[in-house]
């Protein structure tokens, strides 16, 4: 009974023990602060790599000798049937370049130095099935930021959710003017300076097995309706949504309102989301890749990938980060550690004596070893604890927290301007915390295992032989 | 007194060597004892002699080179580490010239440390009261029934004495072994230390192994053994 009597009772009555508690609290604490805020901007950053895209992308490339069926149809409705899919929808992407009656699309195209992108991903979408499968319409009224840095209040940004693409109010369609309406990525709209109602030309080439280079260029006008934002910088840069049979109107080179001839390229792609997507994914794409060959709806041209593995190498790069983050701070427990093991140290040298009466009293090394070692062992649960708990709380009121300390001291910490997030992402997982508060455990005990041995291994009659 | 008693302790050719860098030195070389139930053993001796080391050994606290100690008819240093600590917390007593008491404890607690090591956590909690009664006792006895709650360093040298002879007692152990008890204190502290010694001694028919340089000590006792350089040179019957 008296190593934890005695270890309670060492440890009270040293009060350089307080910094080893006070260290593996700072430890823990700022371990699960740091930790949150890092799981949180990962998983945004995450979400922000997932973007538009969705669960499953079946590439389907429209090479011309491809004996697959011209029609998206068959291959939705097969996807559709599956009751672990949500929704599945088909694309038709197209590059393109984007220009418009003003001296701006001029300095755009000469300026070689730009980061920004001048070419633009056209993408031919059915805006009625569209929702099911990816996150086009929450974009058409996503929260945004205005110039400013303020948060906007949630807005359309285009004329009607239900008909996403219909001309402004006031826009009428007179002869010769654009007939065929865009959406337009939030960025692209700022960066080419458009309004709702402005009229952009796009140009781009198609293969053509009639000319001699085996392409011919196609270039028409378009009426902007409105844009989107996914909030991923990219995207909301380069993409500009357009109806998929106007899109194909526009590659066969027939007006907007004829019907379409025969041999039009119509989808290059079909999106695919699950209702659960974490224990489907894999299933799921085994399952429909093979039907979909059976059916002769896809070849060997076609691949059926996650949307992680579009992201692969970002993701990897993000994983990579947060495993060396880990790594990295969790030397900051070492540190504590240390400070435990540098207190015992010191106890064991100062408790010679004490610890030779308590071997002639009859207590065995063992004893004295866990004697020692209860007093790292509730270093750690006194520091663990409070730093868990002050940590969690605090992780979970940062963006408060970091508000009020701008408020009152008037310099601003985090800068959400530069951000896409509008407030500091802190996700604190209960699976970490105690990670955490095991490995300040370990490392402690670990620490004061060293000193716990030098103390059970000292000869006691030394210690008893003078004053 | 009897001289009659049980053999309690029983060693037979203590050698205990040094070892100080390439050479040995041999500090005891070769002794042999017999302790009986009851009896008072006065060991004195100049300084250096190899009385504390002897009584190391003998108190089980360090191993002798060679030789052997029979402690409760066992042979106490062929046990393990844990038998051997068992052994040490109920059949001796230990009293310190320098007292010895835990810093951080208080008196009562100081005396009852034997039994805290002795006992689980749940035993000693269920044995509580008990105990705590008997460290009352045991200190109101030896004069120090208002000094129950005070630190070591609030106490006087003659009281810690006191409170370690307390704790010495307080698991009833058939051996007491004290070196130099007397030897930080004044005279007329020591005085009342020893009285308190011998009178616990005579009660509970201890036997008491007693290192002291004093002679007006020894002659209280009822043998008296000479140690010089590491050997017994002689053995005289004391008055006690
Ligand atoms: N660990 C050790 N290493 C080397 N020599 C030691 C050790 N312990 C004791 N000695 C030596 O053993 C001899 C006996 O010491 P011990 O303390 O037993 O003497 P003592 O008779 O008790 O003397 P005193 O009356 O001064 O207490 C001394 O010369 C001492 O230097
Ligand atoms: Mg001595």
């Amino acid at each position: 009974m008296y190593r934890i009597f005695l270890s309670w009772r060492f440890l009270r009555s040293r009060r350089t023990n307080l910094i080893g508690v006070f260290g593996i609290f700072l430890a823990v604490g700022a371990l699960i602060l740091i930790l949150s805020i890092m799981t949180g901007f990962l998983e945004e950053t995450r979400r922000s790599a997932r973007g538009s895209l969705s669960d499953l992308i079946i590439t389907m490339p429209p090479y011309s000798e491809s004996r697959r069926p011209r029609d998206p149809a068959p291959v939705l409705e097969v996807l559709r049937k599956d009751e672990r899919v949500e929704g599945a929808s088909a694309h038709l992407g197209w590059m393109c370049i984007l220009t418009r009656q003003d001296e701006r699309s001029l300095r755009i195209l000469v300026d070689s130095q730009s980061s920004e992108i001048a070419g633009i991903k056209l993408t031919g979408i059915d805006p009625a099935t569209e929702d099911n499968a990816t996150e086009f319409r929450s974009s058409l009224d996503k929260v945004g930021r205005a110039d400013d840095g303020t948060i906007e209040a949630p807005r359309l940004r285009v004329a009607s959710l239900d008909d996403p693409f219909a001309a402004p109010p006031d826009y009428n369609a007179n002869v010769g003017r654009p007939r065929a309406s865009v959406i337009v990525g939030e960025k692209v709209m700022t960066y080419h300076g458009l309004r709702r109602g402005s009229f952009i030309t796009l140009m781009t080439a198609v293969p053509d097995p009639a000319s001699d280079t085996g392409w011919s260029a196609k270039k028409r006008e378009f009426v902007v309706a409105g844009c989107f934002r996914s909030g991923e910088n990219e995207i909301d840069l380069e993409r500009v949504y357009i109806d998929r049979g106007q899109l194909a109107r526009f590659l066969a080179g027939v007006s907007e309102d004829d019907p379409l001839p025969e041999d039009s390229i119509l989808y290059s792609e079909v999106l695919v989301k699950l209702k659960d997507y974490a224990s489907d994914a894999e299933a799921v794409r085994a399952s429909m890749g093979a039907q979909l060959f059976q059916a002769g709806l896809i070849d060997e041209t076609c691949s059926i990938r996650t949307w992680e593995e579009f992201r692969g190498a970002l993701l990897g790069a993000i994983e990579n980060e947060r495993v060396l983050m880990g790594i990295m701070l969790s030397l900051i427990l070492v540190v504590a550690g240390f400070t435990i093991f540098a207190i015992l140290s010191m106890m064991v040298t100062e408790k010679r004596r004490d610890i030779g009466i308590l071997t002639a009293l009859g207590a065995t090394p063992r004893g004295v070893l866990v004697l020692f070692l209860l007093i790292g062992f509730w270093d750690a649960l006194i520091g663990a604890f409070a730093g868990a708990v002050i940590g969690t709380w605090m992780a979970i009121k940062i963006d408060p927290f970091e508000r009020w300390l701008s408020d009152t001291f008037g310099v601003q910490i985090f800068n959400r301007d530069v951000y896409l997030f509008d407030s500091i992402p802190s996700v604190v997982t209960p699976m970490a915390v105690a990670a955490i508060v095991v490995g300040a455990f370990v490392c402690t005990l670990v620490f004061a295992a060293i000193p716990a041995w030098r103390a059970a291994s000292l000869d006691p009659v030394e210690a008893l032989r003078n004053e | 007194m009897s001289e009659r008693g049980d053999i309690v302790l029983s060693a037979r050719g203590i050698v205990k060597r040094f070892r100080s860098g390439d050479s040995e030195l041999e500090i005891l070389h070769g002794i042999d004892l017999d302790l009986r139930a009851g009896e008072r053993l006065a060991l004195m001796g100049p300084s250096g002699a190899g009385k504390s080391t002897f009584l190391h050994v003998l108190g089980l606290l360090e191993r002798p080179t060679h030789g052997t100690v029979d402690l409760d008819g066992r042979d106490a240093w062929s046990l393990s580490t844990q038998e051997r600590a068992l052994l040490r917390n109920r059949h001796i007593g230990f009293v310190f010239q320098f007292y010895h008491l835990l810093p951080e404890l208080d008196a009562v607690e100081n005396v009852m440390l034997p039994a805290m090591i002795a006992q689980s956590r749940g035993d000693f909690r269920e044995d509580r009261h008990q105990h705590i009664a008997k460290a009352l006792d045991l200190l109101s006895n030896f004069g120090l029934a208002h000094r129950l709650h005070h630190r070591p360093a609030q106490l006087s040298g003659g009281e810690r004495q006191r409170v370690a002879l307390a704790r010495a007692l307080f698991l009833d152990p058939p051996l007491l072994i004290a070196d130099e008890p007397t030897g930080n204190l004044d005279r007329d502290t020591g005085e009342i230390v020893l009285e308190l010694l011998f009178r616990a001694q005579e009660e509970r028919n201890l036997s008491l192994l007693l290192v002291t340089h004093d002679e007006r000590l020894a002659e209280r006792c009822g043998r008296v053994l000479r140690l010089e350089a590491g050997r017994i040179v002689g053995a005289l019957p004391g008055h006690g």
